[in-house]
């Protein structure tokens, strides 16, 4: 008896065992994709209306195409479901003419209806997108997505009631119109109700979630799942199938780049209700108007994407199969870069990128090129001691921001002296001071700080990156030899890190921003009291007046004044210390073509090929001696 | 190391001179490998001991014109910063005048604190939890003020003493520390030993970083083995005297954590202990990063420890001598500490020197996902990281990985013997269990 | 047998609830939610989140709804892979970690049955010291310094292996390697440790006195004997090689659970976190339980309670 129980046991070892080899190798043979590249981490979702990091990016833009398309390498706006298009003389009114061959992945037509559908989505309260800020721009969008808070007496609204719970969740519930009279319980947004008048009948509504609607409502009102403005207040509009008219709050010159970014997307109605969040998404489901189709995703593996068979322009496409690796180490990611199984990566170790960018000769897949996008640390205003402006210029004179640059970072980053990164057509921004530790040490000791003692103990908090991790310790050790006082540096990851600055629960913190679109604005609009990205607590009327200005000017030059206006005060009072300006570090191999260096770091993929007889250097080395 | 020769032919002989402890040093003795490895860790203890009186250059002294120098040793001796020792000398002065200024912001602190308790049990009981943080604003802006006085003038007493060590590029040191740094000094002078092991990134030397870390990387592992060890040992030992239905529950206990995957504990753990007033508070207490360490490591090593004692009490507690013991009126935790406890120095030695090197690793694993030690501070975990951090294709700044694996594996290999070694001195009939 | 079997149900299920509870509150403590995104959400929209995943309720209707949806096997929605439900990617991952710690364990337990038997054969001889020594080695350096080293020999110095991925044969040797090696290493010690002790036993030099060869004597008589604490190891083996995948995934890019997990953790998304740590206390009280029995057949005089 033992015996066989043994060798059963024995035997079941050695099967699994073979079952396990098996199974790991029926992965495999997986026909190589045409051009493969790693995506930098797993993305979020393919939800356009959702997501907002690059990774997910690069993604949505290869599913979904918008009303129009940047060029790979001058970054035009070019026509992309929309045809052509018509702006007002005031700058605040664009009329869309949308292609007629545009179809989805089901072969359906794209019509002005998928854009309204799609941007209702992005800016809809429940969606919570985090991009909605992006569609602000459009007239009353803002109030539309401030839901209950954006509305006052007197508003038209819309009152969306409430489903039954087996109802597919990305249903809307039926709209009533009418007008709102009142609000009450103002001061507590869980218990608003609101009085809306609609047909001439007073009713009385109360938001509620769906599950909180199966019982009977309170006396004398009725159960709704929100109380919006009503969204044909907001400024976009179905004029027919083929013609979307957007208008603008403010003379917006950057508006036609937006319009080609993925929070713009439209979205296919019937495949979002018919399968609901997130199923929708899936790749079975999934229905896309962009060059390319999802094939399967495998999680933390990759994504494979097909050329799609009813892009309107399909035939500028040269790409059949596209894998999207989701590798989130670098150094990984740059061994299977030279291992040849990717073919475009995204960022390379530092260590790494000095050593190759010295070779001689000269590699033929690595041209930094600088973007718009800044590095910088924020400075908790609300704590002593940056409350006092001598504290925080001091911080930032005794920087070395050369050491930085040239020791750690080794691909040509440029030491940072403003917040607005070179390359803005037109724009030259204002700048601190440079170096001069002399004189960091005066304000130190005039602020009460002699040779920094006394000084509290502050903590540099930065986002759990080995990047970062060497510059905080590179700053803490420039700081303690200038100024003489003792930091200690602390890393969260990206979530904590993020809700601690929402909750300004940091003394410094090293903080970066990419460019949404080039213009000086997505930089500086973020410093205004109470910004989204403002987590230094710092507020200046005068700034905040300048913005609303530049946003109202509509002569470009004009503009840029104010615009350096305002950072030259954002300059003299040093909530943030600008640190470095980004450089791309893609390497991409030869063979790779219609990949442009550009100031915005956008590459999309549609635009590029592989061509293996290509002798000499491709469009990416451009400008590399 | 088989000792099938030394089996015991008979009982235990009353009439034997040697006490078990010498008898198991005398067999230690005589396996080579384990003496081998005893005198290893004695020098690295030593080492770790001395490093701050070793001519090397500071730890965290960054020069990054000299980043990632390769191993030299010409000239073999550097010129570096001298030590203020004027300034060191008047350290004394200085703390003892900001000392007087403590007690009146101590106080203030006690007024403040007393004056919010009042307002706050003055407060209506009906308003909610954002009414009375409104009415309370100001005394808790006063109590506010008054704690940071205070943590700012104690920083300042800290910064005044470490200045001098600062400046140099030492971490923070203590007492014994200082007064070995200041012999040091006075001992070499300036010279310190070239980077015969390159340098890292920010152009820190490895020798020195592999000194330092030496001493965090032992401490770590010995005390949080030592907490393993009080936990598990008293846990164990308990269990097995009692027996019955205690026994049974406990075990059940160790059972049920057993099947606990606690890394997922100790990154909830530190990720909690790590935020920012949370760690503000515990550093007020003196508790930092480390000392949290030591307490989660330690808890996590403790089920194999009391499963093992537990078993060795077992069979202890029907030995001849428990039994006078009881029969002499000995109350039972008397008889737990005293007469069964020393008898378990066996298995709790081997355990001592087995459960160090996994705590150790532990500790470099920690420090792969971030959650390490954090700088000024080095240990071997965090410098095996970063050597393995920047193996890349076209370069592999080999020193960075070798030397930090070399001082790991050379002194876990040693912790592997000796407990080897020991294991079998101690008791050959240990193997069997 | 059978009451045996139902014991051990019944303590899975108690563990299980254990867990589930500290795991809840241990989550619930650390502050900041899962929403926090780069934007702030209006205090509607936000409210609105909460309520669906039902974060605004007391703590002890959290607990209570979220033990009932466990019952039902519904482990919700992963946050931050918001297309996925927590059940998905296990699917996806669970897979792939269970291949490569089979095939991980697999390595471990046949190297190091092989190491430890040739040394204790070999006693005292060079293959016995070099042996035991490369053992050791494999337990004294952090599993992803071996991974690091295996990767300059293996990936760049001698080009055999890919550097990451997972999907064709040759991507899964390193791996496996890089994770069975200390295991392997505890093996070839213990299995040597154990055959030394069988083989100095009276039955053995009775099978030698009979005149039975060498080779028969290890395999047939000495084997299963020495086989008993290699089996009484397995089970920590698999909780190590279990946690140990935490870093073989990352470094060698393979999305197994082990990558999900630690993403899971460190990002803060409750469900997945929360799904992954019942997963591993099943597998790895399964496995114990497995261990156990295997135990008790491989040995007669053992019995189990």
């Amino acid at each position: 008896m033992a015996f066989n129980a043994r060798n059963a046991f024995a035997f079941t070892a050695v099967a699994s065992l073979l079952a396990a080899i098996v199974w790991a190798t029926m992965g495999s043979g997986l026909p190589p994709a045409d051009f493969t590249f790693g995506n930098l981490s797993e993305v979020k979702s393919f939800d356009p209306a959702i997501i907002s990091g690059q990774p997910e990016g690069n993604i949505a833009r290869c599913l979904f195409e918008q009303l129009t398309q940047r060029h790979p390498e001058t970054l035009e706006p070019m026509p992309g479901v929309a045809e052509s298009w018509e702006v007002s003389e005031d700058q605040l009114t664009y009329t869309f003419h949308l292609r007629k061959d545009a179809l989805w992945s089901d072969c359906s037509p794209v019509t002005a209806d998928d854009f309204h559908y799609g941007w209702r989505r992005l800016l809809g309260p429940r969606t919570a997108a985090e991009y909605a800020v992006l569609a602000w721009y459009i007239k009353n969008a803002r109030r539309y997505s401030r839901g209950g808070s954006g509305i006052s007496p007197g508003d038209p609204v819309e009152v969306e009631l409430n489903l039954p719970l087996d109802a597919i969740n990305s249903l809307r519930g039926e709209l009533l119109h009418g007008k709102l009279v009142s609000l009450d319980n103002d001061l507590d947004p869980d218990r608003r109700t609101f009085l809306v008048e609609i047909d001439g009948q007073q009713h009385r509504f109360d938001p509620v979630d769906d599950q909180d609607a199966v019982g009977p409502p309170p006396a004398g009102a009725r159960w709704c799942r929100q109380v919006l403005l009503d969204f044909r207040e907001v400024g976009v509009q179905v004029l027919d199938s083929q013609t979307l008219r957007v208008t603008l709050e403010n003379p917006t010159p950057y508006f036609l780049q937006l319009a080609g970014y993925y929070p713009f997307s439209p979205v296919n109605r019937r495949c979002v209700e018919t399968h609901g969040n997130p199923q929708w998404t899936k790749p079975e489901n999934i229905v896309s108007n962009g060059p390319f189709n999802v094939q399967f995703r495998r999680i933390r593996d990759r994504i494979r994407m097909v050329k799609s068979e009813t892009y309107w322009n399909r035939d500028s496409v040269r790409l059949n199969v596209v894998d999207a690796l989701a590798v989130e180490s670098n150094s990984t990611a740059l061994n299977l870069f030279m291992t040849g199984k990717v073919d475009w990566i995204q960022t390379v170790p530092p260590a790494a990128l000095r050593i190759m960018l010295k070779q001689d000769p000269p590699r033929d897949d690595l041209n930094p090129a600088p973007y718009i996008s800044s590095y910088y640390y924020m400075l908790n205003t609300t704590r002593k001691p940056l409350d006092d402006i001598r504290v925080r210029k001091a911080l930032s004179l005794a920087l070395d921001r050369e050491e930085i640059c040239t020791k750690i970072l080794a691909a040509g980053e440029i030491p940072a002296y403003g917040l607005v990164p070179p390359g803005l057509e037109g724009y030259s921004g204002a700048t601190c001071a440079a170096e001069d530790p002399e004189e960091a040490r005066r304000l130190l000791a005039e602020a009460g700080y002699p040779e920094g003692k006394g000084f509290p103990r502050m903590d540099i908090l930065y986002n759990t990156d080995e990047a970062h991790q060497t510059i905080a310790e590179l700053i803490r050790k420039q700081w303690q030899r200038e100024l003489g006082i003792q930091i200690k540096t602390r890393n969260e990851e990206w979530a904590s890190y993020l809700s601690s600055h929402r909750q300004m629960k940091y003394d410094v913190s090293r903080r970066a921003w990419v460019g949404d679109y080039a213009d000086p604005s997505t930089f500086l609009d973020m410093m205004v009291t109470g910004g989204e990205q403002n987590n230094t607590g710092w507020s200046n009327a005068e700034y905040d007046a300048l913005i609303e200005q530049a946003a109202r000017e509509s002569n470009p030059e004009k503009r840029r004044q104010i615009f350096r206006q305002s950072e030259r005060i954002l300059m003299d009072e040093l909530p943030i210390v600008p640190i470095y300006f980004y450089v791309s570090k893609n390497m991409v191999k030869p063979y790779v073509r219609g990949f442009y260096n550009n100031i915005e770091n956008l590459h999309p993929v549609w635009a590029m090929w592989i061509d293996r007889d290509h002798k000499g250097p491709n469009e990416f080395m451009k400008g590399r001696p | 190391m088989s000792i099938d020769n030394a089996k015991q032919i008979g009982p235990r002989s009353a009439t034997q001179g040697m006490s078990l402890t010498q008898d198991a040093w005398r067999r230690l003795r005589r396996n080579r490998v384990a003496m081998l490895s005893l005198w290893t860790l004695a020098v690295i203890c030593l080492l770790a001991f001395v490093t701050p009186l070793l001519p090397l250059q500071a730890p965290d002294f960054t020069q990054t014109s000299l980043q990632y120098a390769e191993p030299t040793a010409t000239p073999f001796w550097l010129q570096t910063l001298e030590l203020d020792t004027e300034l060191i000398a008047r350290t004394p002065g200085a703390v003892a005048q900001l000392k007087t200024k403590l007690p009146a912001l101590e106080a203030a602190l006690q007024r403040a604190d007393e004056q919010f308790d009042r307002a706050a049990a003055a407060l209506a009981e009906d308003l909610t939890h954002d009414q009375r943080k409104e009415t309370l604003i100001a005394e808790q802006a006063q109590y506010d003020d008054a704690w940071y006085a205070l943590r700012q003038k104690q920083a300042e007493i800290q910064d005044t003493i470490q200045q001098p060590y600062r400046k140099l590029g030492f971490a923070q040191l203590g007492g014994l520390s200082r007064w070995m740094v200041q012999m040091r000094f006075t001992l070499f002078g300036n010279r310190s030993i070239n980077s015969i092991c390159g340098r890292d990134l920010l152009g820190r030397d490895l020798l020195s970083r592999l000194f330092w870390g030496a001493r965090i990387s032992l401490i770590v592992g010995l005390v949080a083995t030592i907490v393993s060890l009080t936990i598990g040992v008293t846990y164990g030992a308990v269990a097995g005297y009692f027996g019955g239905w205690i026994d049974d529950a406990m075990m059940r206990l160790v059972d049920v954590l057993y099947s606990v995957p606690f890394i997922f504990v100790v990154i909830f753990l530190i990720t909690i202990l790590g935020q920012e007033d949370v760690a503000d508070k515990l550093a007020y207490w003196g508790i930092d990063r480390i000392t949290v360490f030591f307490f989660v490591v330690g808890a996590i090593y403790w089920l194999t420890m009391s499963r093992v004692v537990r078993g060795q009490v077992i069979s202890l507690k029907n030995e001849l001598f428990v039994e006078s013991a009881r029969s002499l009126g000995a109350g039972q935790m008397r008889i737990i500490f005293l007469h069964l406890l020393p008898n378990l120095f066996s298995v709790v030695t081997v355990y001592l020197t087995l459960t160090i090197p996994r705590v150790m690793l532990f500790e470099a694993f920690l420090s792969f996902l971030g959650l390490g030690v954090e700088p000024p501070d080095v240990s071997w975990g965090l410098l095996a990281n970063e050597g393995i951090k920047v193996i890349t294709p076209v370069k592999i700044y080999w020193w960075l990985i070798l030397f930090p694996s070399l001082a790991l594996g050379v002194t876990l290999l040693a912790l592997n013997f000796l407990g080897d070694g020991l294991r079998d001195a101690l008791d050959p009939r240990l193997r069997d269990e | 047998m059978i009451a045996f079997c139902l014991r051990r149900a019944l303590w899975m299920v108690l563990t299980l609830w254990i867990v589930f509870t500290a795991t809840f509150f241990l989550m619930r403590a650390v502050p900041g939610g899962p929403f926090d995104g780069e934007r702030a959400l209006e205090p509607e929209i936000e409210m609105n989140m909460l309520r669906r995943y039902n974060l605004d309720k007391p703590l002890h209707v959290q607990y209570g709804l979220e033990l009932w949806n466990y019952c039902r096997g519904d482990f919700g929605h992963s946050f931050k892979l918001g297309d996925y439900t927590v059940n998905q990617v296990i699917a996806e991952g669970l897979p792939i970690s269970i291949a490569l710690g089979l095939l991980a364990l697999g390595f471990a337990v046949s190297l190091g049955l092989l190491a430890g038997i040739t040394s204790a054969v070999c006693r005292g001889g060079w293959a016995d010291v070099a042996l035991m020594l490369v053992a050791t080695i494999g337990i004294a350096l952090p599993s992803f310094v071996v991974a690091g080293i295996c990767i300059i020999f293996f990936v760049f110095l001698i080009p055999l292996f890919p550097a990451a991925g997972w999907g064709e044969l040759n991507q899964l040797v390193l791996p496996a390697l890089c994770l069975g090696a200390p295991y392997a290493a505890y093996i070839a010690r213990i299995s040597r440790t154990s055959m030394l002790d069988v083989l100095s036993q009276d039955h053995i030099r009775t099978a030698r006195a009979k005149g039975v060869g060498p080779v028969r004597v290890v395999m047939v008589h000495a084997l299963r004997g020495a086989l008993l604490p290699v089996v009484s190891f397995l089970g920590p083996a698999i909780a190590g090689i279990l946690t140990g995948s935490l870093v073989v995934e990352q470094v060698f890019a393979i999305p197994g659970l082990g990558s999900h997990f630690v993403y899971a953790a460190l990002q803060r998304d409750y469900t997945l976190a929360m799904g992954l740590v019942m997963l591993y206390t099943v597998l790895l009280y399964s496995m114990n339980w497995i261990v156990d029995l295997s135990y008790a057949v491989l040995d007669p005089r053992v019995q189990l309670e």
